[in-house]
């Protein structure tokens, strides 16, 4: 039985559970640090709780607190979201043994994913295909560095480096050439070692021209694990997906089978409970291979729910509770694409960017939904991740999906903060995009010195005509005057508007 | 009305003048909606609304897809020069200095290593020249616009 889910996480995939919880009927409990009281997901969940402390460390990774908090309101249920502890076994067996349920797979599931060799190992032993790299096990730098020269000759050019325990594009070091392999190394390990507490990497050849391809999976206590097909993610900057689809432009039916059956039997072999991606590298023969398991909910599930009509989370809290999934014979309906909004200056090498959400307008109509944690007023500011919120559309096609994106982030204003709408609208005419021919190397090939707006000259002029008209007319002390005119036109009692004839 | 807007291209100076309800600029044309958005007229004959915000002294514009931020320069106000120095891009901690004051450096070297929001950003030399002063240590936070470093320009 499952009654009362602690949140433990912020932003917009706290609102996304928040929000599940409240469909489900369930009581919900937020954490929050203090930075964070005026925000959205606070206001959704039924009881929200401060985190004392000031860093991440001290408040959402803080796990003695959490845990503290879980049980003195009560809760029975705990689920982590995406980043933050999400994918710490041990933060999942402390929940575990505290007799709270964890809303995802067990701790032994989290940790043989989480280690990127064991789960190498795993998956070559279930019969899965992976692609040739080596773990550099030691943590100290000297060894490190020799190791990583002497396995980089095995793995081949270009290579790869990552994160031992990473993930989000964090300590990831694409290497082109041996004679850059040890600034990559060194800087490779400083970020996994600020990021991660952990300054491990791990060495992999880098296919080229490959997609990026995933399969999501569900699993429940009675037996059943299925797949719920595919997205692609193959628009990537520095490994940080920004565009997302499904499904996957170029999949064949054989393909999708034979990647689904793997994806199953990677969650069979660590006897996966809840929802969770396997991720992997699609080569342009057809050949795929093994990337990594996400044991978590993914910022991109979104596009599977509207192409197959499942809601990934409100399974995930049924499946935690015990009971069978309820999603029935699967069919994939339309094309569905995501962007994610970025608070950054795309013209500035996607330098994030802080300020006021002055205003803050979604488009609306057909097809379109947001996930977001903010709203207008809110104040970006430098102490959590830049993504603002994700854009999502759903269309019978491929091509109409497309042409919705572009009408939606044509619609959509944010001021006060730079953000990359323009950039994602620019993405939607590129014409690797267009065709579907996208493959994760395709923004460096594509900007090689950076990203600038294509701008006509013209539209320049009316936004300075329109900045030196607003500064002329007074517009920016508007709101007072329209808040006072609203006396007189504004909000009226409803009861005097209301047509009384009732039938 | 005569204002003064800085721009990435430079300060512009843009004259509106009014006639009943519509603004003119040139051939271009605006009126100010009721809601506080403006109708655009261009020239071209193409028309759009553009969303407005000042925030500070900079407004904020959407038009036509588009997002434009303008700095309102105030009548009198001093221009501030750009010189040597390298600023922080936004907030943030240094978690290397790969120069020492004095050495000699070539434009796009990468001089310094922040991290901001978890991700490490490169402070590369603006110019070729001499390093003249560093302000930060590693393990030190900065602010946005703090000056990192400084660097005496080559002259040739």
């Amino acid at each position: 039985m499952v009654s009362k889910v602690l949140v433990a996480n912020r932003g917009e995939i706290a609102c996304r559970i928040l929000r599940a919880c409240r469909e489900a009927g369930l009581t919900s409990v937020a954490i929050y640090a203090a930075n964070d009281s005026k925000s959205l997901f606070v206001e959704l969940a039924d009881q929200a709780i401060l985190l004392e402390g000031d860093s991440i460390t001290e408040t959402y990774l803080n796990q003695r607190q959490i845990l503290e908090i879980a049980e003195s309101t009560g809760a029975d249920a705990l689920h982590p979201g995406f980043g933050f502890l999400s994918e710490r076994a041990d933060f999942a067996r402390a929940v575990t043994q505290a007799g709270i349920q964890w809303i995802g797979p067990s701790p032994s599931a989290i940790e043989k994913m989480g280690d990127k060799m064991t789960a190498r190992i795993t998956m070559r032993d279930a019969g899965v295909p992976v692609i040739p790299g080596e773990e550099i096990e030691t943590e100290d730098e000297t060894e490190a560095l020799i190791a990583i020269e002497q396995a980089s000759t095995r793995v081949g050019y270009p290579l790869l480096l990552k994160a031992s325990s990473g993930g989000g594009g964090k300590g990831m070091r694409a290497v082109e050439h041996p004679e850059d392999l040890l600034e990559a190394a060194r800087s490779a390990r400083r970020e996994a070692l600020a990021a991660f507490g952990d300054g491990r990497v791990y060495l992999e050849r880098l296919l080229t021209g490959s997609k990026h391809v995933e399969i999501q999976i569900l699993a429940d206590r009675h037996g059943r694990i299925i797949h719920l097909g595919e997205r692609e993610c193959s628009v990537q900057r520095r490994h940080q997906k920004v565009f997302e689809e499904a499904p996957c432009s170029t999949m064949t039916e054989e393909i999708r089978s034979a990647m689904g059956k793997a994806a199953v039997a990677a969650a069979m072999a660590v006897n996966y409970e809840g929802a969770g991606t396997v991720e992997f590298l699609l080569a342009p023969s057809g050949e795929f291979f093994f990337l990594e398991m996400n044991t978590r909910i993914q910022v991109e599930h979104p596009v599977t729910e509207l192409v197959t009509g499942v809601d990934i989370v409100r399974e995930q809290l049924r499946i935690a509770a015990g009971e069978p999934m309820s999603c029935g014979e699967l069919h994939m309906r339309g094309h569905a694409i995501e962007v994610r909004l970025y608070a950054e200056d795309a013209a500035q090498n996607f330098l994030p960017a802080i300020g006021p959400l002055a205003v803050f307008q979604p488009p609306e109509g057909p097809g379109i939904r947001l996930d977001t944690g903010v709203r207008e007023g809110d104040e970006v500011t430098p102490n959590y991740d830049p993504m603002l919120a994700k854009l999502i559309v759903w269309a019978p096609s491929r091509d109409e999906a497309l042409q919705r994106m572009r009408r939606a982030l044509d619609e959509f204003v944010v001021l006060g903060t730079t953000t990359n709408i323009r950039f994602l609208r620019e993405l939607c005419d590129v014409p690797d995009v267009v065709e579907g021919t996208t493959d994760t190397t395709m923004i460096d090939r594509l900007w090689p010195e950076g990203w600038s707006p294509s701008l006509p000259i013209e539209f320049e002029d009316g936004a300075l005509m329109a900045a030196a008209v607003a500064e002329s007319a007074g517009l920016h002390r508007q709101s007072t005057s329209m808040a006072e005119s609203n006396e007189h036109t504004g909000p009226v009692s409803p009861f005097m508007t209301l047509n009384r004839r009732y039938p | 009305m005569q204002h003064q807007f800085r721009t990435e291209q430079g300060s512009v100076e843009v004259i509106v003048a009014k006639q009943g309800n519509v603004w003119h600029l040139g051939e271009h044309q605006a009126t100010v909606e009721s809601d506080g958005r403006l109708r655009i007229h261009l020239a071209s004959g193409a028309s759009g609304l553009a969303t407005v915000a000042k925030v500070g002294d900079t407004w904020w514009i959407h038009f036509e897809g588009h997002t434009f931020c303008l700095e309102r320069i105030e009548p009198g106000a001093s221009q501030s020069g750009e010189e040597g120095g390298l600023t922080a891009p936004m907030p943030g901690k240094v978690i290397d200095v790969l120069v020492k004051v004095g050495q000699a450096v070539e434009a796009g070297q990468t001089l310094m290593v922040l991290e901001a929001m978890k991700m490490e950003h490169r402070i590369l030399a603006s110019t070729s020249g001499h390093i003249k002063g560093i302000h930060f240590a590693a393990g030190e936070q900065v602010q946005q616009g703090s000056v990192l470093l400084e660097i005496d320009e080559d002259e040739d």
